[in-house]
């Protein structure tokens, strides 16, 4: 089998999971306890409200009959129009809304643990057993054990008593960096991200940094969620690029090297670091799992409207359709990401993948 | 010939609640009663059903049959000069749901709203702030007025079903009539003046001329009569049944078919323009309360075409979220669903011009969250989650109104003392039962042991109000004094934990804790009912009730409820208008046959008509 052939037997893969995933969305969301006529219509309601509502919602259709409709219009992304949430505005609508702002927050929570984690995990490494490894090696499972929601609440507690200079030594976080007091700007919310803007360069439209304070606020505003939201990879990446740091310093080859009397700063950049790369990079693709779980909660707290607090809403106000199409959305971009992955793995690590 | 000796006397209280300790079924006794009323006779419009008991004393009907005959003298006396008689009638229910404990009340709902110094907004009522216009609110050193609101997402108002949509709504449209500030207290709102019939099912209003909408149309009685087309015709409406019914709405007729209402057929007649007639299936006492309600909000005829004969200027997707038209004092300026909501000023606004040039509301659902923005002085007015709240920190005093108005802290993350208002909100949350599954010792002995400031004290850190009747204390139909009377009256316990009685009742009743009534209290999850419904079943446990908890999705237990499969439940009822029977209508037992349900019944799941002599 030929790398490519190898490559599309993975893609092809993905269309019986796709249909699986959708068969058991559908059977989870249409058939489970919550009922959309009493979520939306409250104690109050009344029983021929509640017909009129369950007639317009098409559940008294055949279930057959929703379960084709469901399977075709989600395939064509037609994900028609939300219940209870945002009751009768399109879904994609509502995705496309709030989606930049999830995806500024992920970009973040990438951002950080890559260039704090994956260099202190070589620290620890490089110098194993030192004190510098106790600590970072120790502080990054501390870090891992630590839940977001309780770091979510206690870094909340703790910036918002910093207002006026209540902090230690005077830090005040609302007036470090761009001053959110005099802006009257709060440390929870969406962030605005209308600092970009694009022009065209040559008739393809290319997007710019319009405004640096605008940039700066929205920064300062994510970055303590995504700080939270990026802990778990963080410490992730710390420990495994430990392990594979260590690892491939007592490989063979490192030896071969030394005594070859290559200077250390060659043996460490050129063959170690990017060994080490291997294991971390599957670690890597996979933050994207971690980080559409943990947006829930974090969005929720810090007050973010984004895809994951339009997830918990709808998952708990029984918003069928809207609640599908983003764990539809949220299966397409794992299963991309998956084949990414894979795609990337074997490029990288040619031992990988197409040899049985 | 109606008034005069309703209250029971003590042997027949005493006779009453031997009936009781034998179940409810006390066929012997009542026998004799049964054959001097044929229950047919009840239905008979001209005849008062009453009239035959009065005649042999009350002594041998049930505490059903008491409570039937008090909700159908309300209905049939609907009369402006009968008021007197149907307040009776709603107290004497009372008394009968509370003689029989087929519900239990637990508390009332309890808001607190906070403010600080340099804001200046009128007291809210007991309808909370969702019906508080911010026309008279002044902020100090700043233009605008910031708030914090829940999620919502609509502002239609015939799809309006939440306290968030209407906060907002309420400041963009305008009814006929209002409960300015959320006090129940009706008062004309685009209505000039109105004509009622002599037999009370032709109303005429006539509105005010100098109303214009947001885009200078005058207000006619056209838009009027298209608005509650509107509520009534359009696909989307959710409140039709406040068009449609009595009493529990305000019951204007219109023909039915298959397809439900046919169009253009509602008793909505236009005289002249600022004229309109309507016409109601039956005398209706409570029009004006209902008329302000926000279904019946006033938008410019054929702004939506989602009624016959109106193509509508725009679509309703966008009237539900990105445009509106309405008369009162603040545009709508943005809705950012689930982000903010923006409204500016009206300037030409009929009545008072609003001091703030426009209202913020921040959509935060979280309590750190609600906390932070609140700390910051980016919301004026704000509640405080009850994770951060300290009850030692309030320091006021009841109105006339019954509210606590005063200030709040400095406390917690506060540094500062706040301005506070707490109101009894119109809301009553109880324990049910279904009469037909469990005897009234049984649930007698619930009534007992259940103390209802634990609960409060122990869930909402005190924000709360134990709750001794199904009517809530705002809205008694005897007036506060009443109300205390009843309070004083309430044979369970007050304040504690009665369990002797409880004891007693149920030895009475054959129930020992070696053989004990066995019963499952069903509760959907909510922090409250479950800490309460604890609560009696470890009190109750051993001393000859075993209750079983049981805790399942909202939508289940109402299933369930109408399937008539609960024994004894938890659930809530909130008011939408100040009106006894908005609410006691669920008490009649008749109304309670869940077996009729949905559609032909509605009332609570209590199956309560079971203890009518006519049943027995």
């Amino acid at each position: 089998m030929t790398r490519w052939e190898y490559f599309i037997k993975r893609v092809l893969l993905t269309i019986p999971v796709l249909f699986l995933v959708l068969s058991f969305l559908f059977v989870m969301l249409r058939m489970g306890p919550i009922d959309p006529v009493a979520a939306r219509l409250g104690p109050e309601a009344d029983g021929t409200d509640a017909e009129l509502m369950r007639e317009r919602l098409g559940l008294n259709d055949p279930l057959w009959e929703q379960y084709t409709d469901f399977v075709m219009s989600f395939l064509t992304f037609d994900f028609g129009q939300s219940w209870v949430v945002q009751a009768e505005r399109d879904i994609l609508d509502i995705v496309i809304s709030s989606a930049p702002a999830t995806i500024w927050l992920g970009f973040w929570a990438i951002l950080l643990p890559l260039f704090i984690g994956i260099p202190l995990g070589f620290y620890a490494g490089l110098n194993p057993n030192s004190f510098g490894d106790y600590t970072a090696s120790f502080g990054g499972i501390l870090w891992q054990a630590l839940p977001n929601f309780w770091l979510c609440v206690l870094a909340l507690a703790a910036l918002r008593r910093t207002r006026d200079g209540g902090g230690p030594f005077g830090f005040d976080w609302y007036t470090f960096g761009p001053d959110f007091t005099a802006r009257s700007i709060s440390i929870t919310g969406t962030p605005d991200l209308d600092w970009i803007s694009t022009t065209d360069l040559l008739f393809v439209p290319v997007p710019y940094v319009a405004d640096w304070t605008a940039l700066a606020i929205d920064t300062k505003l994510i970055l303590p969620a995504a700080l939270i939201l990026g802990s778990a990879s963080m410490a992730a990446e710390l420990r495994i690029g430990r392990t594979a740091m260590l690892e491939t310093i007592n490989s063979n080859f490192v030896e071969t090297a030394k005594a070859k009397g290559l200077t250390n700063r060659v043996i460490v950049w050129k063959h170690i670091f990017r060994n080490s790369l291997i294991p971390l990079l599957p670690v890597i693709t996979s933050e994207a799992f971690l980080l559409i779980g943990g947006s829930v909660i974090v969005e929720q707290i810090f007050n973010i409207n984004g895809l994951g607090r339009i997830f918990f809403q709808s998952i708990t106000q029984g918003d069928l359709p809207m609640a599908g199409a983003l764990l539809f959305i949220f299966t397409l971009i794992i299963l991309f990401l998956n084949i990414l992955q894979d795609f990337l793995y074997t490029v990288i690590d040619p031992r990988v993948g197409y040899e049985k | 010939m109606r008034k005069s000796d309703r209250k029971p006397d003590d042997e027949a209280t005493s006779r009453r609640r031997m009936l009781g300790l034998l179940g409810g079924t006390a066929t012997v006794a009542l026998a004799g009663c049964a054959d001097e009323e044929d229950p047919e006779d009840g239905d008979i419009e001209d005849e008062d059903p009453e009239d035959g008991d009065d005649e042999e004393g009350t002594a041998e009907r049930t505490n059903a049959d008491k409570a039937q005959a008090a909700w159908e003298r309300a209905v049939d006396n609907p009369l402006p000069e009968d008021e007197g008689l149907r307040q009776d009638a709603y107290v004497e229910m009372e008394e009968a749901v509370r003689d029989d404990a087929v519900l239990v009340p637990i508390y009332h709902g309890f808001t607190e709203l906070f403010w600080y110094d340099y804001v200046d907004v009128p007291l809210t009522g007991a309808l909370g702030d969702h019906w508080q216009q911010h026309n008279n609110t002044q902020v100090d050193g700043q233009d605008e007025l910031n708030l914090i609101n829940s999620t919502f997402d609509e502002l239609d108002p015939i799809m309006s079903t939440d306290t968030a949509s209407s906060r907002v709504i309420t400041q963009i449209y305008e009814n006929l009539s209002q409960f300015p500030n959320g006090v129940p207290e009706v008062e004309n709102q685009l209505l000039d003046e109105f004509e009622v019939s002599e037999d009370g099912t032709t109303w005429t209003f006539t509105i005010r001329d100098d109303a214009t909408f947001h885009d200078g149309g005058d207000v006619t009685a056209d838009d009027v009569k298209y608005s509650w087309r509107r509520s009534v015709e359009s696909p989307n409406t959710e409140r039709r049944g406040f068009t449609l019914n009595q009493p529990v709405g305000l019951g204007i007729d219109v023909e039915m078919d298959d397809d439900g209402p046919v169009p253009d057929s509602l008793a909505v007649e236009v005289i002249d323009d600022q004229t309109l007639e309507i016409e109601l299936v039956g005398p209706n006492p409570d029009v004006l309360d209902v008329i302000a309600y926000s279904s019946f909000a006033v938008i410019p005829e054929g702004y939506v075409g989602d009624i016959d004969g109106y193509d509508g200027e725009v679509s309703h997707q966008e009237f539900t979220t990105e445009v509106a038209n309405g008369t009162g004092p603040f545009e709508l300026d943005e809705f950012n669903a689930d982000e903010d909501v923006r409204v500016v000023r009206n300037d030409d606004y009929y009545g008072d011009v609003a001091d703030v040039e426009a209202l913020n509301w921040e959509i935060i659902e979280n309590d750190d969250a609600i906390w932070t923005y609140a700390l910051e002085q980016n919301a004026d007015i704000f509640e405080i989650p009850t994770p951060f709240y300290d009850q030692d920190a309030v320091d006021a005093d009841t109105d006339d109104r019954n509210r606590e108005v005063g200030t709040y802290g400095p406390a917690g993350g506060l540094n500062e003392e706040v301005n506070y208002v707490g109101i009894s909100e119109l809301s009553t949350y109880y324990f049910g039962f279904n009469a037909e599954n469990v005897d009234a010792p049984v649930r007698q002995a619930v009534a007992y042991v259940l103390d209802k400031q634990q609960v409060v004290d122990e869930v909402f850190a005190g924000r709360g109000t134990p709750a001794f009747s199904f009517l809530p204390p705002g809205i008694w139909p005897t007036g506060a004094d009443g109300y205390d009377a009843f309070v004083d009256d309430y044979p369970y316990s007050r304040g504690e934990s009665d369990l002797e009685s409880a004891q007693e009742v149920l030895a009475d009743a054959g129930y020992t804790a070696d053989d004990p009534a066995e019963l499952t209290l069903t509760t959907y999850e909510d922090v409250a009912f479950e800490t309460a419904g604890e609560l009696v079943r470890d009190l109750l446990s051993g001393s000859g009730a075993d209750i079983d908890l049981d805790v399942s999705q909202f939508s289940v237990l109402q299933n369930r409820g109408e399937d008539g499969d609960l024994e004894m439940y938890t659930l809530g009822w909130i008011w939408s208008w100040p009106a006894a029977p908005y609410g006691s209508f669920q008490l009649e037992p008749r109304n309670t046959r869940t077996e009729g349900m949905p559609g032909e019944t509605n009332g609570f799941y209590l199956n309560w008509h079971t203890e009518l002599e006519e049943e027995q």
